[in-house]
């Protein structure tokens, strides 16, 4: 039995695409935004003097790895009103979840970043006087940066992609957008096929860019 | 005269391994004082806790009439206030073994970053030194180089500069010229010698003997953690008291005959 494709019905609906790869790229920009936010920090503290700090980051970042994204975003948008009573917009709650989501991840790129750098640099910068956020930002950081961004574009590439667990909280990205446009035109083959090519296309080239980046990088050492 | 550095006592162990175990080290302002000793004696250790890199677990480090690294009180001691201990910081030069030099800035850049980010001078005053500095150190020419182009010799050289411009009252140096190749030791040690004439108060951690013999007022035999032996140049080198000076002299001086 053969399946008539009919991509051209499609056409006219290219607005609904466009304002769902919109609110995607905004959830996803948003998020890497504060997982950059959270994910300093956490990397930093994960190694602290202190413990109380270490402890903190520690458990942040296993619990996040230890629990699916999906989990996590249900439990932000129905459990948290409950315990707190606030309850956050469907977008809200995806940009809250998945930046809490990736800033684990993030925290682990830049710990192993800092750590990838020479010690002898810290006692450099601290032998003139530097604290350590300064030391960090000024002569560690600028160092550990090369070997930062490429898993930094794959963390983003991931965000993108996780974009997609909004349509369970109702949230207009790319996925929800499609499925109401399947129950209007009954088309879902055509629907979801023409979702995975738009996705690939949002998302490749940053996949493309960390592998010449990495390329470049291992060329350059 | 009073001492600008005053090390009272002082003990360290890294878990169950005592590296310091009880040192008493007074440095007078200008005074060029050598430390020897064999490897793993503690003597990295030693330089580390004067600047505080290294915690100390007992006794005192004075450092220009300030307590290093702790606040006392009717307890004890606490971890005094970062701010406090950089501030004892920016008058402590140190030049490591493997230079640190910071690899993404040049050579210049390296040396204005503590005067600018640190003290807060202006760029152009901290320039106009730098100049000067790397010009006494003989890398006029190099001033906007990146530091990997640089010779180790040229490196330490401007790891030198870096840390005389902080206007440092003490300079540490740990083991200046073991990572670079024997012809290029003079050019450093020569650097060094500079300071010396200069009246500029350091500590130099060294394994040349003659380069020792030529620039310190006093040399220190650390062993095992302690100073084993403590006597002017000319005493240590022609009359070691101490059978484990005689034993470590014996030694170097047969397998390492680099002259500066
Ligand atoms: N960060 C550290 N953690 C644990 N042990 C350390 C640390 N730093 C030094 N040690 C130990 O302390 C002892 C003294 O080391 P130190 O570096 O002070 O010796 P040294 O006299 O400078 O030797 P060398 O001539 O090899 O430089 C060694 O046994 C070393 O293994
Ligand atoms: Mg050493």
């Amino acid at each position: 039995m053969g399946y008539e494709w009919q991509f051209s019905v499609l056409y006219q609906y290219w607005p609904i695409f466009v304002r769902g790869a919109i609110t995607t790229l905004e959830i996803t920009l948003l998020s890497a935004l504060l997982a950059l936010v959270i994910g300093l920090p956490a990397g930093v503290g994960k190694e602290a003097r202190m413990w109380p700090i270490r402890c903190v980051c520690s458990v942040y970042i296993e619990v996040i790895r230890g629990t699916p994204a999906l989990v996590q975003i249900v439990w932000i948008y129905y459990c948290l009103p409950i315990i707190l009573g606030v309850q956050l917009s469907g977008k809200t709650t995806m940009i809250v979840a998945l930046g809490l989501h990736a800033g684990a991840y993030v925290a682990e790129i830049f710990r192993a970043g800092i750590a990838s750098v020479d010690k002898g640099q810290f006692a450099a910068a601290k032998s003139i006087g530097m604290g350590y956020w300064q030391s960090l930002r000024r002569i560690i950081l600028p160092q550990a940066v090369k070997t930062m961004i490429p898993p930094f574009i794959n963390e983003f590439a991931t965000l993108l992609k996780l974009t997609t667990l909004g349509s369970a909280i109702a949230v207009y990205e790319l996925l929800h957008e499609s499925n109401n446009l399947i129950a209007s035109i009954y088309r879902p083959l055509e629907v979801y096929t023409f979702l995975a090519v738009v996705f690939f296309m949002i998302t490749y080239p940053f996949i493309y860019m960390s592998l010449r980046l990495e390329r470049r990088l291992k060329r350059g050492e | 005269m009073s001492a600008l550095v005053e090390i009272q006592d002082v003990k360290k162990s890294f878990g169950s391994n005592e590296v310091l175990k009880g040192v008493s080290i007074a440095v007078e302002p200008h005074e060029v004082l050598v430390v020897i000793g064999a490897s793993g004696s503690g003597k990295s250790t030693l330089l580390k806790c004067i600047n505080f890199l290294e915690t100390y677990d007992e006794g005192r480090i004075v450092f220009d009439g300030k307590l290093v690294g702790y606040k006392e009180n009717d307890q004890g001691r606490d971890i005094a206030p970062e701010s406090e201990t950089r501030e004892i910081r920016k008058n402590i030069g140190m030049v490591f073994q493997n230079f640190n030099l910071f690899p993404h800035k040049s050579v210049l850049e390296n040396v204005i970053e503590g005067p600018v980010q640190v003290k807060g001078v202006t760029k152009s005053e901290a320039i106009e030194y730098a100049d000067e500095l790397l010009k006494k150190v003989g890398l006029a020419d190099k001033r906007d180089a990146r530091p990997s182009t640089l010779s180790g010799g040229q490196q330490q050289r401007a790891a030198i500069a870096r840390s005389l411009a902080m206007r440092p009252k003490l300079m540490l140096f740990d083991e200046p010229t073991s990572a670079l190749d024997p012809e290029l030791v003079g050019e450093v040690l020569a650097t060094i010698r500079g300071l010396a004439e200069e009246g500029m108060t350091m500590i130099i951690v060294t394994h040349e003997m003659a380069f020792a013999r030529d620039v310190a007022d006093r040399v220190i035999f650390m062993d095992d953690g302690i100073v084993a032996e403590e006597a002017s140049p000319e005493e240590i080198f022609t009359n070691p008291k101490a059978q484990r000076t005689q034993d470590f002299l014996a030694r170097v001086l047969n397998q390492r005959k680099v002259l500066p």
